[in-house]
């Protein structure tokens, strides 16, 4: 998170993680298509075919609460086992991790995998994954032999983060992933910053307008961050 | 991990519109929006600097400004413009006192106000008088002079000249894109490239530790082989000793089977005495520390004597042995002649041994140079020290000869060409290793050449001493 008080500015950094091919970057794209066009920047896409040690998107996204400039950077990290010195850069300094899991049964492993490739790769970045504020995405709920609905319910008991299900081709659970992922980081900057103390910034009212500009009804996000608590 | 990354916080954020575009380029765009609609064009950073200026004076401007009144109110009118910070995506009109106009648009890029871009001076269409304002700011200021000056200033209707802010916002807006892209791209292909030389450098580091370690336990292995050797020998001696002793009688006379088996005892209490002397030498000679004795020899005798020391061995198995003579007289030579006469006595004893039944054995030597690496092109032969005279030792059998293969591996210490448990010819595998470190310790050359089947020689180059 960077804070400029001069211009009044927030950014904050959100990483999207998950193994090759399990759908991180159509998630920007439907964030990209669901944004309004006065919040929402272009996606870059740094794609390098020769080089393929570059590899990422970033969508930035900017929100206007009152007189504060809210500005999101969303990354995504290649997935490929061989990019890791990518992900590992692309990781500095995120403010949360929204990991894009793929629901086929046969990708379990590489789920595993990429999973303890972030928890490597954020110590290694001297970022602790028990307090990053962190989502799970099931994404491709729509191809056949996916993990069930009851079963992913079942796991999602036993583990500590919110859990989303996707279709990200037709953008459905996206907007809901992403909210989810800014409710987790913004309970934790306020509980270290206090910007509705220093700034006078309303969490909800800011989280309102995100929905907003994403055309979504407030309601339909996750589980607001106090009723976690 | 030994080093965390460099923390960049920042990857991906523009802060200054200098960052992502280049002035030059930026200049000609403003420049050919200039040509293509006579507005001038100029584009201001963040910090109040021009980044690129697009315009010519105007005759009013020159007009008034030839007024110490217009001077003042022209300087107060362009200071007022590039202060002014519009917060409209579309930007703010200024008013000239002489009735033009200039407007000025906010640059943005991803939300954040990197600078803005000023479109004017421009007369709006509907402008037709000289404006008052023009009239009263100085006394010299004639309307007509004036009116005529105006003339020439370019005149835009208001929604065009919002159609032209917004074309060149959109064209600059992609500019910054494509800039910002190429800039992180670059970012990127540099973070990643010293990303991966600290990879490297970490893993040169644990190959530099396990190197180091290897070293650090063939010296003790070295260290190891000389002390046991040394240990060996002390009571192999007596086991000789005594068994001398009984031989000769002098614990009273032996029966003939007790007196061979005490020979056997002491004959292979002899060879396992020359294995240990060998694994001795090996150690001494890892350690550096054997000292060479040079002494003026005469080649020709030392291999008359190496072929005498033999001729019972050959003779079993009916190899010829012969002496080539050398061309010409042989230079005077310096060796330890102890080390030379191991080193061609084991080379000898190998072709004895390799060579079947039958065959023949030829020694020779010959003057020669010897250079130190000189190259085949003769290219910077002048850096290199005058070849040295040298004596080439040769030793050349009829035996089995030496896969290709193998040729460079016949010099490590217990290597074997054969080294499987039913192997037909004996032997530790530590000759050849020890010849080629006493050659080295002259400071000499071995070379070999071989045939599977037709045989072997061996070439040592001893070179004159300094």
């Amino acid at each position: 998170m960077q804070l400029d008080f001069q211009t009044r500015e927030i950014t904050v950094k959100l990483v999207y993680y998950g193994p090759a091919l399990s759908g991180k970057t159509t998630n920007l794209q439907a964030i990209h298509h669901l944004a309004s066009a006065e919040s929402r920047g272009r996606l870059m896409t740094l794609e390098t075919r020769d080089d393929r040690t570059l590899f990422f998107d970033l969508l930035p996204l900017t929100f206007k609460q009152g007189s504060l400039n809210v500005r999101l950077k969303l990354f995504t990290v290649p997935g490929q086992v061989m990019h890791a010195a990518t992900r590992r850069l692309v990781l500095q300094g995120a403010d949360g991790v929204a990991f894009i899991a793929d629901s086929q049964r046969a990708e379990t492993r590489a789920n595993a995998v990429a999973f303890a490739d972030l928890r490597k790769n954020l110590a290694d970045n001297n970022l602790d994954l028990s307090t990053m504020p962190l989502v799970i995405q099931f994404n491709k709920r729509d191809l056949p032999d996916v993990r069930t609905d009851a079963e992913l319910d079942q796991m999602a008991l036993l583990g500590k983060e919110p859990v989303f299900k996707a279709i990200a081709t037709r953008g459905a659970g996206v907007a809901e992933t992403f909210l989810g992922l800014f409710d987790l980081i913004w309970t934790k900057l306020e509980r270290e910053h206090g910007f509705a103390a220093k700034f006078g910034l309303d969490g909800v009212a800011m989280r309102a307008e995100i929905a907003k500009q994403l055309g979504v009804g407030a309601s339909t996000g996750s589980t607001p961050p106090e009723a976690r608590r | 991990m030994s080093e965390a990354p460099t923390t960049r916080e920042d990857l991906g954020e523009v802060n200054r519109l200098g960052q992502i575009v280049d002035r030059e380029a930026l200049g000609e765009v403003c420049r050919s929006f200039f040509d293509l609609f006579g507005l001038p064009i100029r584009v201001i950073a963040g910090d109040g600097g021009m980044l690129a200026d697009a315009h010519v004076e105007r005759e009013i401007c020159g007009y008034v400004n030839g007024t110490n009144g217009g001077r003042l109110a022209c300087a107060q009118t362009v200071g007022a413009v590039r202060k002014l910070l519009p917060t409209e995506d579309e930007g703010t009109l200024h008013a000239c006192f002489t009735g033009a106009v200039y407007r000025v648009v906010p640059i943005r890029y991803q939300g954040r106000l990197l600078g803005r871009f000023v479109v004017g001076p421009y007369l709006p269409a509907e402008t037709r008088e000289v404006p008052r304002s023009l009239l009263v700011v100085d006394q010299g200021i004639d309307s007509d002079r004036a009116r005529e000056a105006l003339e020439e200033m370019p005149r835009v209707r208001i929604e065009t000249a919002e159609r032209i802010a917004a074309h060149l916002r959109g064209m600059l807006d992609l500019i910054l894109f494509s800039g910002h892209k190429a800039h992180l791209t670059s970012e990127m292909h540099l973070l990643s490239v010293r990303e991966s030389y600290r990879e490297l450098a970490e893993k040169n580091s644990e190959l530099q530790r396990a190197y180091d370690r290897l070293r650090e336990l063939d010296r003790l292995k070295s260290n190891f082989l000389a002390t046991i050797s040394h240990e060996l020998r002390t009571p192999l001696t007596s086991i000789l000793g005594y068994s001398e002793m009984l031989t000769s009688g002098l614990a009273g006379e032996l029966a003939p089977e007790q007196l061979e088996f005490v020979g056997t005892i002491h004959s292979k209490g002899e060879l396992l005495l020359r294995l240990i002397s060998s694994l001795l030498d090996l150690g001494k000679l890892e350690q550096g520390h054997l000292a060479l004795q040079l002494e003026s020899l005469d080649p020709m005798a030392l291999l008359k004597d190496l072929r005498e020391t033999v001729v019972p061995q050959a003779a079993r198995k009916e190899i010829r042995i012969s002496i080539t003579q050398p061309v010409g007289a042989l230079p005077p030579f310096r060796a330890d002649p102890l080390r030379l006469r191991q080193v061609l006595g084991n080379l000898l004893d190998n072709a004895l041994k390799f060579t079947p039944q039958g065959g023949s054995i030829a020694l020779g030597v010959r003057a020669t140079t010897l250079d130190d690496g000189a190259p085949d092109d003769a290219h910077g032969l002048v850096l290199l020290a005058l070849p040295r005279g040298a004596l080439e030792f040769s030793v050349a059998d009829t035996g089995i000869g030496i896969p290709m293969r193998e040729h460079e591996k016949i010099f490590d210490a217990f290597y074997q060409v054969d080294g499987s448990s039913t192997r037909e010819h004996g032997g530790t595998g530590l000759g050849l290793s020890i010849v080629k470190r006493l050659v080295d310790a002259h400071g000499g050359q071995i070379r070999m050449e071989s045939k599977p089947g037709e045989g072997t020689t061996f070439y040592v180059t001893i070179p004159e001493a300094e």
